[in-house]
């Protein structure tokens, strides 16, 4: 299985490829301005980054129509979380209160994404941004205390979204989250 | 490689109490062929005057990479292996901070800047790998199980302006911080201690009430020093606050940043005032005396971390041995993980 990891400029997207190595995916840092067309993959992430899809999706890449059209399976960790909510005709906003470090996500779904995993978990976050739903086309799959939209998914197409950080060490059950989307990519 | 190899060990100055001894014994043990650069005297001069914490990075990188670069020349060798490992150029890449050993991924051409050509074959791995892969290899536990200290070393917790009286008190603080907690059961992923003159702002009323609805009595203060943090995949380079006023454990204030960064954004450190004898020192207030902060996190990778539930008696008896020095005024533990704080200071 191959599932590469579209560099968006962040702290954690390296420790994605590592934890999909660890789970027996083959995976590589991949960058931004690689086109659809390009990607013979099984599934594909697209990590974190510094910027805000409110300043521009111009710097982002080809990451935006990929979104739009791709048919494999999908996951975007937090800028990526918010940009996939942005395409899908959602909201980004200034977060009330930004998440740094810790978080307690509640699942308000259980989707494939957190089959397995309990309806509270401990997870690392890191983002001033968040999404709103106002309209757009996708389900709000989570939420925590500070952000409404922990997680998304994209209404019938296995694209989903996750505020938190499933590749950091300190996210306990971030690999099992993983391990739930490279099984949607088996088949 | 055979006899074509040597090392090199730079004390910088910037070293821990025996720690240039220990590192000479180790490389013997290791039967590694090496030689010490005792270069303290060129970064003290390349760092006068500077407080600002990217631009001593910055001084301390170039003159590493000069003096190497001789290094690498006086002994005819065309080749330059470094262990920079993937934090490294991750978060000098992503602009959080300028690791001291990474060039070609900023675009710098070592062989027309500094006369060699790089190798860095750790590139891929995080720290707990890096020491798998020494395990692996049959490297001693205790070289492999070793505590990571930055290649700036002390530079980086000496926090704003160095000076040679204050990385004194420091070499000595680090001394007895490390010393506790090394035989806690099982010790931190890393501890450490930092300096910073003591020099305070009360925090205000707005943060003061935020505090007292978690903790009766509590109240805080900004100290003039700035640290490193990372919010948002940004660098952060912002205020510590130092809560005082409240006798708790730790474990029980983990919480707490989380709030008061809330409160002021421009916040990246919550510390947790253990031991303060400002009152006791009213005779000399002149002389600027500094503020000792300990820092103790469990963490993987280095990438993220979290504060460690250190007991109060211990910290307690670390302040006690750090304020023998009467250099000092106050001791601090830090509750701030990472994000938004960083493991170190600068």
């Amino acid at each position: 299985m191959y599932i590469p990891v579209v560099f968006m400029g962040g702290q954690y997207n390296h420790l994605i490829v590592r934890a999909l190595k660890e789970l027996g995916v083959s995976s590589r840092l991949i960058p931004q301005s690689t086109s659809l067309e390009e990607l013979k993959v099984d599934g594909l992430i697209m990590g974190g980054g510094p910027h805000s899809v409110n300043d521009g999706l111009n710097k982002l890449g080809r990451t935006p129509e990929i979104i739009e059209r791709c048919t494999f399976p999908l996951l975007g960790i937090c800028l990526s979380h918010q940009l996939i909510g942005k395409v899908m005709g959602g909201e980004v906003v200034k977060g009330r209160q930004p998440e740094y470090g810790r978080t307690l996500v509640k699942v308000l779904e259980t989707d494939d994404i957190f089959l397995g995993i309990d309806r509270e978990f401990v997870a690392w976050a890191s983002h001033n941004d968040e999404v709103r739903k106002n309209g757009g086309r996708f389900t709000i799959l989570a939420n925590s205390e500070y952000c409404d939209v922990e997680a998304l998914k994209v209404d019938k197409r296995p694209i989903y979204g996750l505020q938190f950080h499933v590749e950091v060490a300190d996210t306990p059950r971030g690999k099992d989250i993983l391990k739930n989307f490279t099984k949607l990519c088996k088949n | 490689m055979g006899d074509r190899l040597i090392c090199f060990f730079m004390d910088t100055g910037f070293m821990r109490e025996g720690e240039v001894e220990e590192v000479r014994t180790m490389l013997t043990s290791l039967g590694l062929p090496f030689k010490v650069l005792t270069v303290e005297d060129r970064f003290l001069r390349a760092l006068e005057g500077k407080t600002d914490a990217e631009s001593k990075r910055l001084a301390f990188r170039d003159t590493f990479y000069t003096i190497l670069g001789e290094a690498v020349k006086g002994e005819g060798c065309e080749i330059l292996i470094q262990g920079t490992i993937a934090p490294d150029w991750i978060e000098t890449s992503g602009g959080i901070k300028t690791q001291h050993n990474v060039l070609e991924q900023l675009g710098v051409n070592t062989m027309s800047s500094f006369g060699f050509k790089l190798l860095e074959p750790l590139l891929d791995l995080y720290k707990d790998q890096v020491r798998a892969l020494a395990r692996y290899l049959g490297v001693e536990i205790t070289s492999s199980n070793r505590q990571p200290f930055p290649g700036p070393g002390l530079l980086v917790r000496c926090i704003g302006t160095v000076k040679e009286d204050k990385l004194d008190v420091l070499k000595k603080a680090t001394f007895i911080v490390e010393d506790h907690l090394r035989q806690i059961a099982p010790p931190p992923q890393q501890y450490l201690a930092a300096i910073v003159e003591d020099d305070r702002t009360p925090a205000g009323r707005g943060i003061d009430k935020i505090l007292s609805k978690v903790h009766d009595g509590a109240s805080a203060y900004y100290l003039a020093g700035r640290a490193t943090g990372v919010k948002g995949d940004d660098r952060a380079y912002g205020k510590m606050i130092v809560v005082s006023g409240i006798e708790e454990e730790p474990k029980d204030l983990f919480e707490m940043p989380e709030k008061v960064v809330h409160a002021d954004r421009e916040i990246v450190r919550v510390l947790y005032s253990i031991s303060d004898n400002s009152a006791k020192s009213t005779r000399k207030k002149r002389i600027k005396r500094y503020f000792v902060i300990v820092r103790a996190v469990d963490t993987r990778d280095f990438m993220t971390a979290k504060p460690s539930a250190v007991s109060l008696q211990v910290l307690q008896e670390i302040a006690k041995g750090v304020l023998k020095d009467k250099r000092v005024v106050a001791v601090a533990y830090d509750l701030t993980s990472k994000p938004p704080a960083t493991v170190e200071f600068e």
